[in-house]
């Protein structure tokens, strides 16, 4: 019988194909997606942000689907890509956190391990021909220092201060996070937040399956905060000025 | 790149299995040193790799990677692989995108300056003076060979990282190179 | 659950009747578990991990150099040049030792003949890893007969081990071409075993990329009652002539002596560089006494 919680871990079980089936019969295209995901540290903390859609193709279909959760008290992950797979990363990591409170033991599942977590699930069924189609955030507080860490569908993992996938990985990533980051000196918890609400109001702006409808999590000593679902105010002025696209 | 104090590895190829291979040898190293009181050696480490390796052979890691550390003697070992394990004990190695490029560069520069035994070397150079590398000499060469890779191929560069292994422990350093 | 060490043994013990490979297509699950490979190496036998899909020995031929269209190449070493010999005074073993990926020169420097046991030979061509890999099995499982027997094995039924485990794994695209030499009961022994599963005995082979330029010099100067010296001779300028014109095969050369005694290392890691220019000087030098 099995004892240690890793082994009671629900794993995920990629459906079995049948003799003779094809292997691109497997999910091999997501079909309701959520795009970016943008990370930052600050002084003290992390913070991720994602807006609240789920794409059906180029149908705006859902507009309230929340791309994060949290995990224990001092993790936070988001994710982008396959909003179905998101939903079963989601509830892998929840029955995580179930099991690791059966214990009782005052021990907090830590955001490192949750990463590595992940990475092992999506890279296992990569290896199975059955990807998970997300890309991941997963940010938190590490023995007290900010955590911000990055996989994918094929198991590719990294950490570094500023993290974005989709297509903040192009817009918002370099010219914006980077730029900040890069400067050396920490920036505030305000400062990220309205970093990351300028950037994501640039996304909006360009990417096409973005909404101007999303979350901010932040993660401190004090704990995990998502924030309710926000708007930035915009102005569209300019588009009647751009010439080319008509 | 991942290491003990005495073994290094250094795996290129796609990341997500040289994670998973690098998990996987920390685990069995641990598990080594919990049963035989030791830790393991490099060239124990070189043949575990090996058969690791060769263990996938059907749905093999993409990955390229080199082994370095102490052997029993005290003496430098470079292991070299190919992705399903073949490998061999050698003075010098590149590996990755750019290893065509940068292997000759080796065997110009290190081969000629490295004490190697009689059967490899020498021949393509007349009247070199053959006399051991220094570790100053080495860090030079490495450093040249990777300012030449970032410069010729385009999946090099940003910066390198250095791990040197003595009798005295290991050594850290990172280069940097062009961020282009 | 059953706590297992990382390294335990890959394989256990015993017989070289080996598990089905539908067997090893039994798949594990997706989970956090670091170690999802080595739960397959806890049978008598290797186990490999396989790509799930309908057909695990064409999924990497889909992505190997033998596939133009493939973006992903993953290059194994291969070409070649190995010969072996049976005279009067035993066996003689002599080979290249370059490596070569697509027309890159991987390595000029590989030990191409695997000391099985102190009268047991193995040499590599094909895939490089393939050939060390079963050999080294090869090597374990000659130790354990001997272990269990209490006597050397005989070359015939160690080169039927490796010939009955590569049969196995037949159309999962396992690529080696080996000699298995050595003496025993019989006296010298020479076996041919290649990855279709055809064993062979005869007095003389050469196998690989090279072999057919060394059968040339072979046959031209093969007899059984060759001295020492000229078998010596006659097995290096093979491989000498092998490289010349073999451009998959170069570095230099290893020669190996099988006797009564076990074998002997003649030449360790000959340069053929300069022997091209030893025997340019020998031809010049025997026109010239033509001349004369």
């Amino acid at each position: 019988m099995s004892t240690g919680w890793m082994s009671q871990t629900a794993q995920p079980r990629a459906p079995q194909p049948q003799a003779g089936e094809d292997a691109r019969t497997r999910t091999m295209r997501p079909i309701v997606t959520g795009t970016s995901v943008l990370g930052i540290k600050f002084d003290g903390g992390v913070a991720i942000a994602a807006d609240t859609l789920g794409s059906y193709g180029s149908l705006a279909r859902f507009r309230e689907i929340s791309r994060m959760c949290k995990v224990g008290n001092q993790t936070v992950v988001g994710g982008g890509g396959d909003v179905a797979d998101f939903h079963m990363i989601r509830d892998l990591l929840n029955t995580l956190e179930i099991e690791n409170r059966e214990y009782e033991d005052e021990h907090d599942i830590k955001p490192q391990a949750v990463h590595t977590y992940l990475t092992r699930v999506l890279y296992n069924r990569r290896s199975q021909m059955n990807p998970l189609w997300n890309t991941v955030l997963v940010a938190g507080m590490q023995d007290g220092e900010p955590y911000l860490g990055y996989t994918d569908k094929l198991g590719v993992a990294y950490q570094e201060s500023t993290l974005a996938c989709g297509y903040g990985a192009y817009i918002a990533l370099g010219p914006l996070l980077r730029e900040v980051a890069d400067k050396g000196e920490p920036i505030t918890k305000d400062a990220a937040v309205a970093l990351l609400q300028k950037c994501l109001k640039v996304l909006w702006y360009r990417d096409a399956r973005s909404l101007n409808r999303f979350e901010i999590a932040t993660v401190t000593a004090e704990g995990v905060d998502i924030s309710a679902p926000q708007s930035s105010e915009s102005d569209w002025g300019i588009a009647s000025m751009v010439r080319g696209y008509e | 790149m991942s290491s003990t104090d005495k073994t290094v590895l250094a795996s290129a190829g796609f990341h997500g299995d040289v994670l998973t291979l690098v998990k996987r040898i920390g685990v069995r190293m641990q598990n080594y040193e919990y049963q035989h009181r030791k830790p393991m050696s490099t060239p124990a480490c070189a043949q575990m790799l090996a058969t690791m390796l060769y263990g996938k052979r059907f749905f093999p890691y993409y990955t390229y990677n080199i082994l370095a550390g102490l052997d029993a003697d005290g003496k430098g070992c470079v292991f070299s692989y190919d992705p399903v394990g073949s490998y061999e004990r050698e003075h010098y190695r590149a590996a990755g995108t750019a290893s065509a490029l940068l292997q000759p560069f080796l065997d110009n520069q290190a081969r000629a300056l490295a004490r190697i035994p009689d059967y490899i070397g020498r021949k393509n150079q007349q009247g070199v003076v053959f006399e051991p590398i220094s570790k100053e000499r080495a860090m030079t060469i490495i450093k040249d060979v990777f300012t030449s890779a970032a410069e010729r191929d385009i999946y090099t560069g940003d910066a390198v990282d250095i791990r040197i292994v003595t009798k005295d422990g290991l050594e850290e350093h990172r280069f940097p190179l062009r961020c282009d | 659950m059953a706590f297992e060490f990382g390294g335990m043994p890959q394989f256990e013990a015993a017989t070289c009747a080996h598990r089905s490979t539908s067997k090893a297509l039994v798949k594990h699950n997706a989970g956090a578990d670091v170690d999802e490979d080595e739960q397959q190496f806890t049978g008598p036998v290797p186990m490999f991990s396989l790509p799930r899909t309908d057909n695990p020995s064409e999924f990497l031929h889909q992505y190997s150099d033998a596939n133009p269209d493939s973006k992903v190449k993953i290059q194994f070493a291969h070409g070649t040049t190995t010969l072996g010999f049976k005279f009067q005074h035993g066996v003689i073993i002599a080979v290249d030792s370059r490596a070569s990926a697509g027309s890159y020169i991987a390595s000029q420097t590989v030990k191409k003949v695997i000391e099985i046991n102190p009268y047991l030979l193995g040499t590599m061509a094909g895939g490089a890893a393939d050939c060390s890999y079963w050999e080294r099995v090869l090597a374990k499982e000659c130790r354990l007969f001997e272990l269990r027997n209490g006597e050397r094995i005989s070359v015939a039924a160690a080169s039927k081990i490796l010939a009955n485990i590569v049969y196995h794994y037949r159309g999962m695209g396992l690529s080696m071409g080996t000699m298995i030499c050595g003496w025993d009961k019989k006296g010298p022994g020479l076996f041919y075993v290649d990855s279709d599963g055809t064993r062979l005995t005869n007095n003389l082979f050469s196998v690989g990329s090279g072999s057919t330029y060394a059968y040339g010099v072979l046959d031209a100067g093969y007899r059984w009652d060759l001295s020492v010296e000229e078998a010596h001779e006659l097995a290096r300028r093979a491989i000498y002539h092998a490289t010349f014109r073999d451009a998959y095969s170069g570095g230099h050369i290893n020669l190996y002596h099988m006797k009564e005694t076990g074998w002997e290392r003649i030449l360790n890691m000959q340069d053929v560089g300069p022997l091209h220019y030893e025997y340019e000087a020998m031809k010049e030098q025997s026109m010239a006494t033509t001349a004369d």
